[in-house]
């Protein structure tokens, strides 16, 4: 049973911790729609030999052919426009679409976890480490990075090393997938009363 | 989870985004290249003819209309269904049944998925680590596998919440005597944005 579920588990955590590009698709899918549906019934109505809706599909098939005599200012910016739309969809169609997520190693389930729950409770440890109020520390976690801000309180200097030792040991015990290295950072110039 | 087909999602993105950067390339082209600009004057009068050929030569006798035209519509009809299949295949893959024992002379065994949600919430619920939980089930690959999301309150350690829910797994594994597949979702949110962070545990 558990052989077959790590291929399971495998499967589901990649679908997890990337994005179906569904609401692009749909999105997509319904301009296709209502474009197909109206070329379609303009070209039923040119049929039956009545009055265009919008533009009769002769004309739509001459002014396609005719675009050279348009002036070619507009054209070209809306074939450039048109052209740079392409490009993003084709980038956006190929490129893995990571969600904020990562995998955490548990032996029951698939585990994944969002990035900002793990800056949350990294942001947790990191105050108390430090000895600095938890409204004065930052965290942000990304696909390999958590960046951890601290603005001390002045006249109590937070100990940079204790932090990172106690984000390291964090980061260590929750066995994310894929790894993250933490890079605490504590600004120079404290807060009064923080 | 859902048995959305990301490869068509993709697919379809691909294909617009092609069709687009080749007609505006080609129009952008058309007007601002020189040489582009002759050629596409010279074919088009040419394409214009032979279009009208084909409308002439497809003639149906009797209603005086070309059979191409109607082909054009009958495909637009099948392209618009198709894309309403499209959009309604996204997300499914919902299951209502959590276990079936294969049929002993004694009969069947028909365990719904509500009972392991239903169980699951209820212990999850009783925790202060959580500010919210929802429990579903999927079918991946034909097997029924849980989903369990569970909205954490600030500052709650990720492995704590993947324990506390394994635990709740394992619970359920007695009580069903088999254990179920189950995917586990630690997420923050607006909910446990403004919810009192954790205490030290």
């Amino acid at each position: 049973m558990s052989s077959d579920n790590k291929a399971l588990y495998a499967r589901i955590s990649r679908r997890e911790t990337h994005s179906p590009r569904s609401l692009l698709a749909i999105v997509l899918a319904v301009v296709l729609i209502v474009v197909f549906a109206w070329v379609g019934t303009e070209v039923v109505i040119a049929l039956l030999g009545l009055p265009a809706l919008l533009v009769a599909p002769s004309d739509m098939f001459t002014s396609a052919l005719g675009l050279a005599e348009q002036p070619a200012a507009i054209v070209a910016a809306a074939g450039i426009v048109a052209a740079v739309i392409g490009l993003v969809l084709i980038i956006l169609s190929l490129s893995p679409g990571r969600r904020a997520r990562h995998v955490i190693d548990t032996e029951r389930a698939a585990t994944v976890v969002d990035n900002e729950v793990i800056a949350s409770a990294l942001a947790r440890h990191a105050s108390y480490a430090g000895n600095v109020d938890p409204d004065n520390t930052t965290v942000s976690v990304s696909h390999r990075r958590a960046v951890v801000d601290l603005t001390p309180t002045s006249g109590i200097p937070a100990n940079r090393d204790d932090v990172t030792e106690a984000v390291t040991a964090q980061l260590d015990a929750y066995g994310l997938r894929p790894t993250v290295r933490a890079r605490v950072q504590i600004a120079e110039k404290a807060k009064v009363g923080a | 989870m859902n048995s959305t087909n990301r490869a068509a999602n993709r697919l379809l993105i691909f294909v617009c985004g092609l069709l687009l950067l080749v007609v505006g390339a080609a129009a952008a082209a058309a007007v601002l290249v020189p040489f582009v600009r002759d050629a596409w004057k010279d074919t088009s009068g040419q394409v214009t003819d032979q279009v009208a050929g084909w409308l002439e030569q497809t003639q149906l006798a009797g209603i005086g209309v070309s059979w191409l035209l109607i082909a054009v519509v009958a495909l637009l009809v099948i392209a618009i269904v198709v894309l309403i299949v499209f959009i309604s295949r996204q997300g499914r893959g919902h299951t209502g049944i959590a276990l079936t024992d294969p049929t002993s002379e004694h009969g069947s065994t028909v365990i719904e998925s509500s009972v392991a949600e239903h169980a699951l919430k209820d212990a999850l619920d009783a925790h202060s680590e959580f500010v919210g939980s929802h429990v579903s089930t999927y079918k991946v690959r034909r097997t029924p596998v849980l989903k369990v999301s569970v909205t954490c309150r600030r500052g709650v350690s990720p492995k704590d919440a993947a324990a506390i829910v394994e635990s709740k797994l394992h619970a359920l594994d007695e009580l069903l005597g088999r254990e179920l597949p189950a995917l586990i979702q630690i997420s923050g949110g607006f909910r446990a944005r403004v919810t009192k962070t954790t205490r030290l545990q």
